[in-house]
This record gives structure tokens, sequence and C-alpha cells, in this order.
């Protein structure tokens, strides 16, 4: 019960990462207000026409300017929540697209890893985020290489034989701390 | 090694996850239009009083108001909705990010030599299928170990006995061992 009221209380954790998250906003700020310029544009225009058009043409039968243009504003609007929302869509589904690329590509390497393939690159793609992990991991993996070969190229030394008891003796209990630092 | 490959132990990007992500922008994108038609109607619904002159030089004095108006509504709108959305982006897309950097300092303290623990994901986050293929290679990478270290232990037994027996069995466990690390390229 305890445990249960402390874990509810600890706050959950939000990671921001700027170099993940920062394109994202941008990239939706910039499509709302690429929409909101562009509607301000339409609804200007056509508005200055519309008012000097109904004020030459007379008949008032209409309560407020809001009347003369309500059909013509509700177009605009919703031609600007499709748009946004539309455009936002393909930018999530590019998102997610880049995210199941690079990430899958990363999965791919480490499972490649696991069969004793350390050397072939991860290939991440060019978007930065996902690059510079994908390098992060090629590192990872070439660190590990380094070590396996380094104990493998020793282990192959001592096996060849040509040296004295106490200076195998002396290697052998060396490789072995250095085989204890694989994986710890 | 392509992405979908990857989709062993689950998908990358839960289908429910994008559908949360898209019926959010739907709304925030609807919020924001609703508050940009609010500012209008407000603007634009002031009652036209007043015999033919007057309606008529209302409508043609609204015109120079008309580009003020409609610049600090959309100007309100775009403000509003990037808030909103970049809210929405850094809340929502934290389940990417955040595992993405817990990876980068399991990575940073496995290659620092500290011990390495088995990685796993707050529920509810993405990308679950890295933590699993990082723990396998680890896995892997400890069963080797366990095993080359109990092949020279075995070796180290045998010098109970004489001492060319035992410089034997020790080359012969170096050799198996460069053997099997020779999976490793």
């Amino acid at each position: 019960m305890k445990t249960r009221i402390l874990q509810s209380r600890q706050p959950r954790i939000r990671y921001a990462n700027p170099r993940f998250q920062g394109p994202a906003v941008l990239a939706f700020a910039a499509i709302i207000a690429t929409g909101g310029v562009i509607f301000w544009k339409l609804v200007d225009s056509q508005f200055q026409r519309v008012f000097l058009h109904t004020a030459i043409r007379g008949h008032y039968t209409f309560d407020s300017a809001y009347d003369i243009v309500r059909d013509l504003l509700s177009w605009h609007l919703a031609g600007l929540f499709f748009a946004v929302f539309l455009a936002g869509s393909v930018l999530v589904f590019f998102l997610v697209a880049a995210t199941r690329d690079g990430i899958g590509k990363a999965v791919d390497s480490l499972r490649t890893s696991a069969d004793g393939d350390l050397s072939t690159p991860t290939g991440t793609g060019s978007i930065g985020e996902f690059d510079r992990f994908g390098k992060k991991i090629d590192d990872t993996r070439s660190d590990t290489l380094t070590t396996v070969q380094m104990i493998r190229s020793e282990a192959a030394e001592l096996a060849a034989g040509g040296m004295s008891p106490e200076e195998f003796r002396l290697r052998w209990d060396e490789l072995k701390q250095r085989i204890r630092t694989i994986a710890p | 090694m392509s992405g979908p490959k990857a989709a062993g132990d689950g998908t990358l990007v839960q289908r429910r996850y994008v559908h949360g992500l898209l019926l959010r922008l739907c709304v925030n994108t609807a919020g924001g239009v609703g508050i940009l038609f609010i500012i209008l109607y407000f603007a634009l619904s002031r009652p036209l009083h007043g015999d033919y002159a007057g309606v008529f030089h209302a409508l043609r004095n609204l015109s120079p108001f008309l580009r003020p108006i409609l610049a600090v509504s959309v100007l309100l709108y775009a403000l509003l909705a990037c808030g909103s959305t970049s809210a929405l982006c850094i809340f929502i897309l934290h389940k990417v990010a955040g595992p993405l950097y817990r990876m980068e300092l399991v990575l940073d303290q496995y290659r620092s030599g500290a011990p390495t623990r088995t990685v796993s994901f707050r529920s509810g986050d993405q990308i679950q299928p890295l933590a699993h293929a990082f723990n396998r290679w680890i896995g892997s990478l400890r069963r080797d170990r366990h095993r080359w270290l109990a092949t020279m232990m075995d070796a180290e037994r045998h010098c109970l006995q004489d001492e060319a027996t035992c410089r034997a069995e020790m080359e012969g466990a170096l050799r198996k061992i460069a053997g099997d690390m020779a999976k490793y390229r």
C-alpha cells in the first residue's frame, strides 16, 4: 500500500530532447503560420471585395457585417482547418516513418551484433537525431569488436607457446581479467 | 537491414499512439480555428444601425479596419495553435525521445566499462524492440564471456596434475577461445 502511494507521488519524467522534438515543433509551427498567412491573404482580399460590392449594391437586408460574410468565412475556416490538419497529419506520418526506419535499422544492427556482426554500419539515415544515435551504436559495437579482437590475438599468441611458464601464467591471468571486462 | 524487420519483438511505433497523436492534432487544429472564428465573429457582428447612407458608410469604413482585425486575429490564432501544438509535440513525442535518451545513457555507460543492467522502458513508451535487441546482444556477449571463462577455469583444474598437462590444456583452451571469438567480425 505504502509502495503504491509512493509510486503515485513520483512525478512522471517527461524527456525533452531539443534535437528530436525541436525540429518537429518548428515544422508544425511552420504549417500553422503558413496556413494563417494564406487564410489572411485570401480572406482579406475577398472580404474587401464583398463589403465594397455589398455597399454599392444596396438592399441592406442584414444586421451586421458578419451576416454578409458568414458563408465565406465558414468555408475559409473549414479550408484552414482541413489544410492545417492534413499537412500536420502528413508530418506526423513522416515522423513516424522516419522513427520506424531509423530505429528499425538500429534494432536490426543490434540483432546482427548478437550473431557476431559488429562491423556492418547501422546506416540509420541522414535524419539528425537518428544518424547520431546510429553512430553511437556503431561506436559501441566497434569498441566491443576491438576488445574481442585484442583478446583473440592475445589468446592466439599465448596458445602458440614459446614463453616461460611464469610469463605464460602472468599473461593468462591478465587475459582472464580482460575477458571479464566484456559486457560487465 | 530494414525497418519492418524490426517488428519481431512488437512494433516500434504503435498504431494506437499514432491515432492518439492524430486525434490530439485534430482537436488542437479545431480549437485554433474555433478561436479564430470567435475573434472574427465578435469583430464583425457589431450591428449596422442607421439609414441607407449610414449603413453604406459603415460598410465602406469597415475596409480600412478589416486588415488589422484579420492580422491580429490570425496572429492570435497562430500563437495559440503553435503554443498548443508545441506542447503536444513535447508531451507526446517524449515517448520516443525518452527511450532514445535512455538508450544513449546506457550506451555511454556500457562504453565507460560500468556494469550494464537490463534495459527496460516505461509502459506506454514506444520503440520497445530497441531495448529487447540491446538486451539480447548484451546477453549473448555475457553468455560467450561466461563460456570463455569456464573454458579457462576448466583448463586450470588440470594444473593439479603435472605442469606439462596443465600447459597443454591451457593452450588448448586458448585455441578454443580464439576460434570461438572468430565469429565476431
